[in-house]
């Protein structure tokens, strides 16, 4: 952030009228509802106008953002599964019932719904180590190829691809 | 609108314009804009609405400019968007010299009359061709206020579509220019008006 705005509205407003979109197509495809990405979207910029005041001038504003959609939507997605505590052991005994993009050559255009069946899925995904998480999340949501997901993320393409590959090794492990 | 329009697109469009109006309670109709970077005069800010384009500045930078355009339009939600692609392309086309003209609508309902008329007299002085500040103003209808032609023309909103840079002073110096008198210079050459 380069200048400090008049009121908190129009800070909130400038980060808004940069990201919403983006962010908005991320929490979109993660949960598949367009009402609960509305709520998450709203919860992501409320808290990153929050801690506006803590993030440091040169850091990568995208980034923090995607890391904050993606740990809001994980977080949904997570809570669903515990929901169905049932359904979430079927799916570990059941690999066909994991997402396609699990078992794909690479992930990019599967994960289309997260069918309750898949959020168990997700839940183990909330749990991987933070850069893991979020770059398997945008290249199984957000149609990203290995550059694109370093633009968003900070770091290197081969960072992104090394990141993606390990997240997916830990998920085949236990849902094979 | 542009092909880009999916409805994905209009999707993610709503979903942001929930967020301005719970967070921020903008609520009008929002204003879109892009980014031209590398362009020979400098980096342009273009903003419209469907009426359109409401703004052609050069910019120092996005966040600049967009909070001068949350300042103009304080109801209304802003959002980067893709759908600015056809003026895009004219001013590509404008400044590959293939073309001197836009097709582009332009939203004028913000100013007053007499800036209207000004700029309106404006648009009609072709490329390769200037005009002076006081034979404008005697053109909108006052032919001694060449001073407020001149301010009109400082707060023309959208530069290059409407061509303020074709106007000089009458002793044929540059005068003014928003986007600087280098830049004034390069669209005079580049449309051949200068040597």
């Amino acid at each position: 952030m380069t200048a400090r705005l008049a009121t908190d509205a129009d800070a909130l407003s400038l980060l808004l009228a940069k990201h919403g979109l983006e962010l908005a197509r991320h929490l979109r495809r993660l949960v598949r509802d367009d009402d609960v990405a509305a709520d998450l979207l709203q919860d992501t910029f409320l808290r990153a106008h929050r801690a506006l005041a803590r993030l440091r001038p040169d850091s990568n504003e995208r980034a923090w953002l995607y890391r904050i959609a993606t740990n809001a939507a994980l977080n949904h997605l997570r809570a669903k599964a515990r929901e169905s505590a049932v359904l979430e052991r079927h799916a570990r005994e059941r690999a066909i019932e994991a997402p396609a993009w699990l078992h794909a050559e690479g992930p990019g255009d599967g994960a289309r719904a997260p069918d309750p069946r898949h959020a168990a899925v997700w839940a183990r995904v909330a749990a991987l180590p933070e850069r893991q998480r979020l770059a398997l999340t945008l290249r199984v949501t957000g149609e990203c190829d290995y550059d694109e997901i370093a633009r968003r993320m900070g770091g290197t393409a081969a960072g992104a691809r090394a990141n993606v590959h390990q997240a997916l090794k830990t998920l085949r492990k236990e849902f094979q | 609108m542009t092909p880009r329009d999916t409805a994905e697109d209009r999707a993610d469009r709503a979903l942001v314009q929930r967020a301005f109006k719970h967070l921020t309670g903008r609520s009008g109709e929002p204003v879109q804009y892009a980014l031209m970077d590398d362009t020979p005069v400098g980096v342009l800010g273009l903003a419209a609405v469907p009426a359109g384009l409401l703004r052609l500045e050069f910019i120092g930078g996005e966040e600049p400019f967009v909070q001068r355009l949350l300042a103009l339009f304080p109801d209304q939600p802003v959002e980067r968007s893709w759908a600015l692609d056809k003026v895009r392309r004219e001013l590509e086309r404008y400044f590959a010299g293939r073309r001197f003209t836009f097709d582009t609508r332009v939203d004028l309902s913000g100013l007053t009359p007499f800036q209207r008329k000004v700029l309106g007299e404006t648009v009609k002085v072709p490329a390769g061709r200037y005009t002076t500040y006081s034979r404008l103003a005697a053109k909108a209808g006052r032919p001694r206020a060449a001073r407020a032609a001149g301010n009109a023309l400082h707060d023309n909103p959208v530069a290059i579509i409407v061509p303020c840079h074709r106007v000089l002073r009458g002793d044929g110096s540059l005068g003014g220019y928003a986007g600087g008198l280098e830049a004034k210079a390069w669209l005079l050459r580049h449309e051949g008006a200068l040597l």
